[in-house]
């Protein structure tokens, strides 16, 4: 796409009512003619990490894309690439009636962009083992690439963004897969990580499979991770490897001293290989046994939090072997992590997740604390979602705040 | 001007009265900071002791409040209003600078060149 320098400016086209975004995008009267079919829109909607459905609109030469005529082609996005299955994020639909509601923003990529991202699409897909956390980038230049446009929702999303920021200097994108709250919490609670937490320590943590294989005979139906290749051994002996792992990566990254150092090693571990899924399956396993304690203490009429209540009161999840075969086995392949399932997280971990989330901003449930009440010494970890469903996390190194 | 944890500090200070400038519903000073008893203080680019805590300008917006007022990149803030900013953590000195009532923030702040005009005088 060739650019009429003497355009660029845009003084001339400044005359209709264009938002300053516009000033970025060199797509003028006339030269874009040749980008039918192929241009992406992004719309005013955010470019999410996993694939999507993007909209393109027939750009005529009268300078404003014209919505009646879509174009839909299913993008690849060079994270989603990395994935065997096609995650298609809830919030598609809403990104559907968003770009219908605005007619003057301009959505088009300018050729640099495009360029750009070519590239990225053909380093993505020569490398197979790319880090499931993606390097930091600034908040406030982050939110204005993905939410440009001046919807009620971007508007919220920018203001949700700012708020973040006031606290936390730079995001990191984390890959969207179901596994994505596992990946963030843990992420977050690795990097901080200065001890082994108390459960960890006890003697007979990796004991836990038997006990409860030996107690509850339904726990025989946990669904194993698949690996291909390699024989499945007996359940118990699985998952004790995997807590054996979950134990060895925390001490090892505790011990280090230096907080760049822990960050490297962090950013090791988190490289969409066997070992960072491993980790996730002893997490769901922890869950899976907080649950029945949870469970028991209350049928023993002992005081249980409130999640717990809820956690049971599902139609799906009456009891921790429902719970296990209709949501813990399906977290990372069809689903994610539910609300009230962060909750269990975090009392697994005895960690307190704090979620900023974007979509309730200005509600009293902008940021969000799992569990509600924490308890005093249990570390913070701090999540950003847009949606509940998808999660990236917040990260301080700049130690920078604008005043 | 050296940092030694429990021991009174010493400093040449430049007193800055700056001006908040009201966008919207916000206040804003036109500055950075960095740094905090809660922050590593290894990445400071500013400090001259890098067990140095303390509240550092790590940015000053061109033209802005702060600008105006004289305040520099790599200025050390001892103290906000009368309030001490030796010992904060960030989220405290990031409170003390932005109070919603507060239209003039009057900063002590002190920087290298500072203690180095003094010397030279001093030795002249």
């Amino acid at each position: 796409m060739t650019e009429p320098p003497s355009l660029s400016a845009g003084a001339e086209e400044e005359k209709e009512s264009v938002p300053t975004q516009l000033m970025k995008h060199k797509n003028e009267v006339g030269v874009a003619s040749e980008e039918l079919g192929s241009t992406n829109a992004a719309a005013d909607q955010k470019e999410q990490t996993t694939s999507e459905i993007r909209q393109g609109c027939v750009y005529r030469s009268s300078g404003r894309p014209e919505n009646t005529d879509i174009i839909k082609s299913v993008v690849m996005d060079q994270e989603a690439s990395r994935n065997c299955e096609l995650y298609v994020p809830m919030s598609s639909n809403r990104s559907a009636m968003e770009s219908s509601e605005e007619s003057e923003e301009d959505m088009y990529r300018d050729e640099e962009e495009i360029q750009r991202e070519k590239i990225l699409l053909c380093e993505a897909n020569s490398s197979e083992h790319k880090p499931s956390v993606s390097p930091e980038m600034d908040i406030m230049e982050y939110c204005a690439k993905e939410w440009r446009g001046n919807t009620p929702v971007a508007k919220r999303m920018r203001k949700g963004y700012e708020a973040v920021a006031q606290k936390f200097a730079s995001i990191r994108r984390i890959r969207g897969d179901n596994y994505c709250a596992f990946r963030a919490t843990l992420f977050q609670a690795l990097s901080q990580a200065t001890q082994l937490p108390r459960w960890l320590q006890s003697e007979d943590f990796t004991m836990l499979p038997e006990n409860l294989l030996s107690k509850y005979d339904w726990i025989k139906q946990w669904q194993l991770k698949q690996k291909p290749g390699k024989k499945m051994g007996e359940i118990s002996d699985e998952i004790k490897e995997y807590l054996i792992l979950l134990r060895k990566k925390w001490k090892n990254i505790s011990e280090i001293k230096s907080p760049t150092e822990k960050q490297e090693a962090c950013d090791k571990l988190f490289k969409n290989e066997d070992e960072e899924y491993s980790l996730y399956e002893a997490l769901k396993f922890l869950m899976l046994n907080t649950a029945i304690e949870l469970y028991n203490a209350d049928k023993n009429g002992r005081r249980v939090p409130v999640f717990s209540w809820l956690l049971f009161a599902r139609d799906t999840s009456s009891n921790p072997c429902q719970l296990m075969q209709n949501h813990l086995n399906h977290i990372g392949h069809s689903g994610g992590l539910e609300q009230v399932e962060m909750f269990l997280l975090a009392y697994a971990l005895q960690y307190t997740i704090q979620v900023y989330r974007l979509y309730k901003y200005s509600t009293d449930e902008f940021i969000t604390l799992y569990p509600n009440d924490p308890e005093e010494d249990w570390p913070v970890v701090t999540l950003i979602t847009e949606d509940d469903r998808h999660y990236n996390i917040p990260v301080r190194m700049c130690q920078e705040t604008m005043l | 001007m050296a940092f030694v944890p429990g021991q009174p500090v010493t400093a040449i200070v430049q007193r800055i009265e700056i001006h908040k400038l009201r966008q919207g519903d916000n206040l804003i000073l036109g500055f950075s900071i960095g740094g905090g008893i809660d922050q590593d203080p290894t990445q400071n680019p500013f400090s001259e002791d890098k067990t140095d805590k303390g509240i550092y300008v790590t940015r000053v917006t061109e033209g802005g409040p702060a600008e105006v007022a004289g305040l520099q990149i790599g200025d050390k803030i001892m103290q906000v209003n009368g309030w001490d900013m030796t010992m904060v953590t960030h989220d405290q000195a990031r409170k003390r600078l932005t109070k919603r009532n507060e239209e003039v923030v009057r900063l002590l702040v002190t920087r290298q060149s500072l203690q180095k005009a003094v010397q030279q005088s001093m030795m002249s």
